[in-house]
């Protein structure tokens, strides 16, 4: 496994001098002498494993930084702090005999340097994974089409959650590939929802290679993703896991006696793979924003049928795509991706029961499905609109609306916020 | 207090506990993983115990107290001729062979942070702050020398107020708390009262504040949960808090992601979860949904020491907690990955474990300091009287 190192090498800046370690007075001398000694280490001594152990003290000191506080008080310095870490351990753990286990490790380290981190040497730790990513042994998507390969949690049709019955009379109205300009007089001027109809259709993920469990495994299998465990983020048993694509789908996706639910939900799984990133695009309509197209935020949402996302509003315009994923039964192929969403306008706001503290009060006390009326009197009051969303489908949700989303199945849905 | 002795284990990557020779392949490992005498590293100056060096009567052992940061330890010498020894990090190269922190002579106490060193003398109070080009002094206050309460109050209180560990270094606090102790944590304070009482102020994201909720308080506020039983000492760590009650039960609440409070971790689990399957190569897939683990525990919460004992003493490192017997045993428990518990290894623990280095080794423990990530402890063999 010596190529792995090489190749590995060759994305380190050659020599100490072009190895940059600034940061602001934040910086504790005794963590700047600590970083200062461990890039030493490197290019000095060539103690790869002194270097691993020091950057793992880089890494606690800064951990701890990054755990204190609110994230948005977090000096950005630390985070770099945190990424240096994450480089000086993934450079001592590749270095000699990378087994795959310690390739597996290296691409680790540099996710939890993506996720927690902030971009250092020229985002090294993303072209760092990108070439560790090279190295792991995978199947090819090809390669898995006979019917032993393990077929997702799916039920048979007959027992698939049931698609809730729409009244016509509040559901969502549907408009297929409107112009621009239709669409900013007609829905998004006066904020009201929408479902469009056929504007993702050009997407390479629909044309080029059809999302399936299998070709996610393939392009992002070995990344380490944060998963959303339990029912609900209002649930006392709600947490968060760090786990890779593979261990998520094998837990939460396809196993039949998993227990509880998974969702990769609200993560920017397109700026943490690349790959994946090309398989989508920005929709037009976003230019009628006064945003820049850099400020759009792109989320995954990846999860098994049930998982739920409570009645609450965001601060930003948003176009839900549901994308297709494309599954192998033994009757066959089917695609997949239903979610059932409902809507309310921002005049509800008070018959709705948001939270009263500042963590909670973007979210709602009530569950839409299945509400307390004793405790909530007001929420059957409220109206609201409806739907279920297809794959292919795009959903215009306004700034500051209110949704509640169910998935009916397995799904994977991209979320763009812009302004 | 003959025969003491001062011992340390954890981190010791500036070479605080084991000294490293400069200029050359280090001597002292980053990690101490059981308990070392800390003779070498504490003090330089030789017990120099009398201001009157030709009266021979006078010289004792002299007495050393011990407070630490994440880079350095300060040893207070309290007796004879009182000053502050400085070993670790040294940022000043002047500093490089002179321990002794020449600001600090006549001074009774210390603390020391990453940032700051305060020293509290019989007349006044005074912060300094540790940069590479130099101590230099930042704040300073006057100690109340006429008010007689019979015990002095500790740092960092000071008169009227405390010092935080970050500008406004100087802080109030309403004197009707009659606050006789302050702990201060990560981003969170413990205070204790005239009237055994506990008061938590500061951030509450992890349940440190042990009112019950994430709720952070600006203000002192009282924790309703301890109301009746009075307390005797307080401590405070990163994220979790402890408090010992007159009777000698053991409180620990706030952050338990390492098992810092002695109750059931799950990130421990998952951690050694993902240790062991980098070893083998595969991935343990655990089925289970265990139900019992605590992450977070908002309000206090009794301890389990192993003995019938009563505690009497609490120290709260970053992410550990470390507690004295009144049969003078040593208990660890929480994040050990630098040796902070000192069992011998990097493993964290969620259950309170004696230090068998101690208890084996027929040592009594007097005092437990904890730095962020190591330990320090004062003992004395068991045959010996100590006063």
């Amino acid at each position: 496994m010596a190529k792995v190192w090489r190749d590995v090498q060759a994305v380190l800046p050659a020599t100490e001098p072009e190895f940059p370690l600034v940061f602001s007075e934040i910086v504790e001398p005794s963590v700047l002498a600590t970083l200062e000694l461990t890039r030493e280490l490197l290019y000095r001594a060539s103690d790869f494993s002194a270097c691993a152990e020091k950057a793992q003290i880089i890494i606690d000191y800064s951990w701890e930084k990054l755990n204190t506080g609110t994230w948005r008080d977090v000096d950005k310095e630390w985070r770099r702090v945190y990424s240096y870490g994450c480089l000086f351990k993934v450079i001592g753990t590749c270095h000699g005999d990378a087994s795959q286990a310690k390739v597996q490790e290296a691409i680790r380290t540099c996710d939890m340097g993506l996720l927690m981190g902030a971009s250092i040497m020229d985002n090294i730790l993303q072209r760092l994974v990108n070439v560790l990513k090279n190295k792991v042994k995978t199947q090819l998507p090809g390669e898995v089409e006979d019917t032993d390969q393990p077929c997702p949690k799916q039920k048979p049709k007959k027992d698939r959650m049931a698609e809730p019955k729409i009244d016509a009379a509040m559901s969502v109205p549907r408009v297929k590939c409107p112009a621009l300009e239709s669409f900013r007089s007609g829905f998004l001027m006066h904020q009201k929802p929408v479902i469009l109809e056929g504007i993702i259709d050009h997407w390479p993920a629909f044309r080029e290679h059809t999302w399936s469990i299998d070709y996610l495994r393939a392009v992002a299998g070995c990344r380490t993703v944060p998963v959303e465990l339990g029912s609900r983020y209002t649930d006392e048993d709600w947490s968060q896991r760090l786990l890779t694509v593979n261990e998520f789908i094998d837990r939460y996706i396809v196993d039949e006696e998993a227990v509880g639910l998974g969702y990769l939900a609200q993560h920017q799984l397109f700026d943490q793979v690349p790959e994946l990133k090309e398989d989508i695009r920005i929709p037009d309509y976003c230019c009628l924003g006064e945003g820049d197209e850099d400020d759009i935020t792109i989320n995954a949402w990846f999860g098994p049928g049930g998982t739920i996302s409570p009645l609450h509003q965001d601060p930003q315009q948003n176009f839900l795509a549901q994308m297709y994923l494309l599954i192998s039964f033994l009757t066959g192929k089917q695609v997949v991706g239903r979610k059932y969403i409902r809507l309310y306008s921002l005049e509800q706001t008070e018959n709705l029961y948001p939270h009263q503290s500042q963590l909670l009060h973007n979210t709602s006390q009530v569950d839409v499905e299945n509400p307390d009326v004793i405790q909530f009197p007001n929420f059957t009051k409220a109206s609201y609109q409806e739907c279920v969303l297809h794959p292919g489908e795009v959903l215009f949700i306004p700034k500051q609306h209110w949704h509640y989303v169910r998935s009916l199945e397995l799904s994977f849905s991209v979320s763009f916020w812009w302004s | 207090k003959k025969s003491m002795s001062w011992f340390g284990f954890g981190f010791n990557g500036f070479g605080q506990i084991v000294p490293k020779r400069t200029g050359g392949k280090d001597e002292g490992a980053d990690k101490v993983l059981s308990p070392v005498v800390l003779e070498r590293s504490l003090c330089t100056c030789e017990g120099r115990t009398s201001s009157n060096p030709t009266n021979k009567s006078e010289t004792s052992e002299p007495e050393v107290k011990v407070a630490a940061s994440w880079s350095q330890i300060a040893a207070i010498q309290i007796n004879g001729d009182p000053h502050v020894c400085i070993s670790g990090f040294i940022s000043d190269s002047h500093e490089q062979h002179q321990r002794l922190a020449p600001e600090s002579k006549g001074c009774q106490e210390a603390l020391i942070s990453e940032r700051y060193l305060t020293l509290r003398f019989a007349d006044r109070v005074e912060c300094w702050s540790l940069k590479p080009s130099g101590k230099s002094l930042v704040w300073s206050g006057v100690q109340d020398v006429s008010a007689d309460t019979g015990s002095t109050v500790t740092l960092p209180l000071v008169p009227g107020g405390y010092i935080a560990s970050k500008p406004p270094l100087f802080r109030p606090i309403s004197s009707k708390l009659c606050a006789v102790s302050l702990a201060l944590g990560t981003e969170h304070a413990v205070l204790l009262t005239s009237s055994g009482s506990v008061y938590s102020w500061g951030s509450g994201s992890h349940g440190q504040l042990g009112h019950g909720s994430l709720v952070s308080e600006d203000e002192p506020r009282a924790l309703e949960a301890l109301l009746g039983v009075p307390m005797k000492y307080v401590a405070a760590g990163g994220w979790h808090s402890a408090c010992i009650s007159a009777g000698g039960d053991l409180y620990v609440w706030g952050w338990n992601e390492s098992g810092q409070i002695g109750l059931p971790s799950k990130g421990l689990k998952d951690q050694s979860q993902r240790e062991s399957s980098t070893e083998t190569g595969e991935l343990m897939v655990d089925k289970r949904e265990d139900n019992v683990f605590i992450a977070i525990q908002a309000f206090p919460a009794l301890v389990d020491v192993p003995e019938e004992s009563e505690i009497r003493k609490v120290s709260c490192g970053s992410r550990h907690t470390a507690s004295i017997t009144n049969s003078g045993n040593l208990y660890t428990w929480g994040w050990g990955h630098y040796g902070q518990l000192g069992h011998g290894s990097k493993c964290s623990s969620d259950e309170p474990k004696v230090v068998e280095y101690f208890s084996n080794g027929g040592m009594i423990v007097e005092d437990v300091v904890c730095g962020p990530w190591n330990t320090f402890v004062s003992a004395a063999p068991r045959d010996h009287p100590t006063s």
